[in-house]
């Protein structure tokens, strides 16, 4: 079985900072594995190991995260394989663009795949439109917020996680599924697990035509600063207090 | 057969030069950092002095080094007042006799960058927990249940080393005399505005050191450093006497940045870093043993550091003993006798090196700065009531300065002034 799972590299929010015209600094912050998708690499090293599979990396990043760290930190978590599209005009990549750009790279490298996993969105944008664009790209089903799966034959049976129940749907293979971050607990990879990653297969290449994007990006700033109130109340006066709390809350 | 040649523990100064060594004479190295990055846990005052580095990295003015140390500033703090000597030198600024200003962080990438094209091979975010050890011999090092193997293990994990425990080469855990903490602020401001406030050219910087009430009275000092884009201001007092205070490090440090002499150096800066270490304070006498059965301990973990009171020193320390441990592995590993014996030329090195002659110079002066408060209350409030009416003009009659001087110095004892400016003399 080959899975294939896709991999953001993002800028860590961590260190992030907003300067005075609202504006992001993104000078001090270094890359790293967009959260959320370090359950779905879980997933997929988990589904993979109990299914005698395969599972490779893919990823539509900037160059920046063309950075040995990072490549090392994917593959230590299970993967056996990277192919990474790192290009800086993806710096503005919306939902369909990176699509696409995924799209490229299973057909180039793993169009023998079975099963593309996605994580639940991205921690910069959170769109969480990858998943499905990349499915239409493909032509194959797409199921989201998937919190188990399991590998019977053909198909896979997922698992969603509804208010009251569990709904249990079962998908034909190939398809493409985006785990939400409670599918697997992200390993804390070993000294010999990273010694390995810096031993596997991977490769990085910039992008071959122009970027198509349906999404223009007009401004990105951080949100106004709201003043504090400074609403002081007297020692004691705990009814008061309680009453503006609930107000607030309203 | 084992995994590598050789094991570095810890990614700072020592072992990144230690690392960086041994690739480059061909030696399977590699370097465990729990930080996710080198530098990431890393602190310093802010000044390494060049020398030592240069040994290693003829290129080493490509660091990112802040600013080229051109004002010496020494200052004796009282509650209310402050005495400040400001020296500048062109032989100061001279190769070999320079000193740059530094942040931690860029520069440690910088030194791993180096030993990672050298050929070492770096793993970060895992901490070591413990050794293997055979027979007797350290072979190797364990971490979540992960083993791997190596002739020779280097322990480069700074000031808290529980490595040197484990190998059985520390002496009992210091006592609480002989620990300092220390807390430091970066804090942002313009280049331009660092330079007109520091008074210094583009690309040059300060190093200002205090001594005195600014930490409260107590045995330590305080420190600003002029960085390219920031200053780091940060204080160190002993671990003893800020027990006995009630008031918490961190507010020590505020205090200190509160003072009217020091509020306008940072005024709207922007704090963007705060970080707590602890800096070994005994000296020679702290140093556990440096070589045994298959392992080497380089730089503050081996407790290469020199704390003066007014300044603390260990960078171009760990920078050296990182490069002789790399250099006394190596010919270990050549001669295929990686045994405590095999080994032994380390202690012989480093006692040939600056770095020993430097730690037994100034062997008594954590005794000086302990014994003799005077210099942190008592000397700058002496200053003061000398200066002070040398100052003022208020229309009442004036003094000679040796009428105003000779009470003051006799209040503090004319023979207590004279021991304790033997003692400062042989012991600095
Ligand atoms: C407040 C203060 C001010 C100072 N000012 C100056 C100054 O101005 N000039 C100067 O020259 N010196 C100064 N020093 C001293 C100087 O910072 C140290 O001597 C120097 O950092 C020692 O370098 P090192 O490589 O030995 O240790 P460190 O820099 O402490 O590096 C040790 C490394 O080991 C890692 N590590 C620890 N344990 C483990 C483990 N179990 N597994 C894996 N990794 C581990 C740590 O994360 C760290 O990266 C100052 C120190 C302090 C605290």
């Amino acid at each position: 079985m080959k899975i294939v799972v896709a991999v953001k590299v993002v800028a860590d929010d961590q260190d992030i900072f907003v300067s005075g015209d609202r504006s992001l600094d993104y000078s001090k912050a270094r890359q790293i594995i967009s959260t959320y998708d370090t359950n779905a690499i879980e997933a997929a090293a988990q589904l993979a190991a109990d299914n005698d599979g395969t599972v490779v990396a893919i990823s539509a990043s900037t160059t920046k995260a063309d950075d040995t760290k990072v490549k090392k930190d994917i593959l230590s978590r299970g993967i056996d394989e990277l192919f990474m599209v790192a290009d800086d005009s993806l710096e503005t990549a919306d939902s369909y663009a990176t699509a696409q750009v995924l799209k490229g790279i299973v057909d180039a490298n793993a169009s023998d795949y079975d099963l593309i996993l996605c994580g639940d969105g991205s921690a910069d944008l959170y769109a969480g439109q990858v998943d499905v664009q990349l499915a239409a790209a493909l032509d194959v089903p797409v199921i989201n917020e998937v919190t188990g799966l399991k590998v019977e034959g053909d198909k896979v049976v997922v698992e969603r996680t509804l208010e009251d129940e569990v709904e249990e749907i079962e998908v034909p293979l190939p398809a493409v599924i985006s785990v939400s971050p409670n599918v697997a607990t992200p390993r804390i990879p070993g000294m010999r697990e990273i010694l390995a990653a810096g031993k596997k297969p991977s490769s990085v290449e910039g992008l071959a035509g122009a970027l198509e994007t349906k999404v223009e990006v007009e401004d990105i700033k951080a949100p106004e600063m709201t003043p504090r109130k400074n609403e002081i109340f007297a020692e004691g006066d705990i009814d008061a207090f309680a009453a503006a709390v609930a107000e607030a809350l309203k | 057969m084992a995994d590598f040649d050789a094991i570095v523990i810890g990614a700072g100064c020592a072992g990144n030069v230690a690392a960086y060594t041994l690739a480059s004479a061909g030696k399977a190295v590699l370097v465990v950092e729990r930080g996710n990055y080198a530098g990431a846990k890393n602190m310093t005052g802010g000044r390494i002095y060049t020398h030592s580095l240069a040994k290693v990295f003829p290129d080493y003015q490509d660091a990112p080094l802040q600013r080229k140390i051109t004002h010496e500033r020494i200052s004796l703090m009282s509650p209310d007042s402050n005495f400040t000597v400001d020296y500048s030198a062109r032989e100061l600024e001279e190769a070999g006799n320079e000193s740059y200003s530094v942040l931690r962080g860029p520069f440690d990438q910088w030194l791993a960058e180096k030993a990672e094209n050298a050929g070492a091979e770096y793993i970060y975010g895992i901490a070591v927990e413990d050794l293997i050890i055979e027979n007797g011999k350290v072979s190797g090092i364990i971490a979540f249940g992960d083993e791997i193997t190596a002739d020779v293990v280097i322990l480069a994990d700074g000031v808290n080393s529980l490595l040197t425990s484990k190998a059985g080469l520390s002496k009992k855990a210091p006592a609480i005399n002989q620990v300092a903490v220390g807390a430091k602020e970066t804090i942002e401001l313009p280049a331009e505005v660092i330079e007109s406030r520091f008074l210094c050219n583009p690309g040059e910087g300060s190093s200002w050191l205090f001594a005195g009430d600014c930490s409260n009275g107590i045995v330590g000092g305080a420190f600003i450093y002029a960085n390219q884009d920031s200053v780091s201001v940060g204080i160190v007092a002993t671990m003893s006497e800020v027990l006995k205070q009630d008031i918490p490090v961190y507010q020590m440090l505020e205090n200190f940045k509160q003072r009217p002499e020091i509020a306008p150096l940072i005024r709207d800066g922007k704090t963007v870093e705060y970080s707590g270490h602890v800096v070994p304070e005994g000296g020679l006498h702290m140093m556990p043993e440096i070589v045994g059965d298959g392992v080497l301990v380089a730089g503050d973990a081996a407790m290469l550091c020199m704390n003066l009171g007014y300044t603390v020193r260990g960078m171009d320390l760990a920078v050296a003993s990182g490069q002789i441990a790399g250099e006394a592995a190596i010919k270990a590993l050549d001669a295929g006798d990686t045994s405590k014996a095999g080994l032994a030329q380390y202690k012989t090195m480093l006692d040939n090196s600056f770095v020993m002659r430097d730690m037994k110079l100034y062997e008594s002066a954590p005794e000086f700065l302990e014994t003799s408060p005077m210099m942190f209350r008592g000397v700058p409030e002496m200053l003061r009531d000398i200066m002070t009416p040398l100052f003022k003009n208020n229309g009442e009659p004036r003094q000679h300065v040796m009428q105003i001087a000779m009470p003051v110095v006799k209040k503090m004892g004319l023979f207590k002034l004279a021991k304790f400016a033997m003692k400062a003399v042989k012991s600095l």
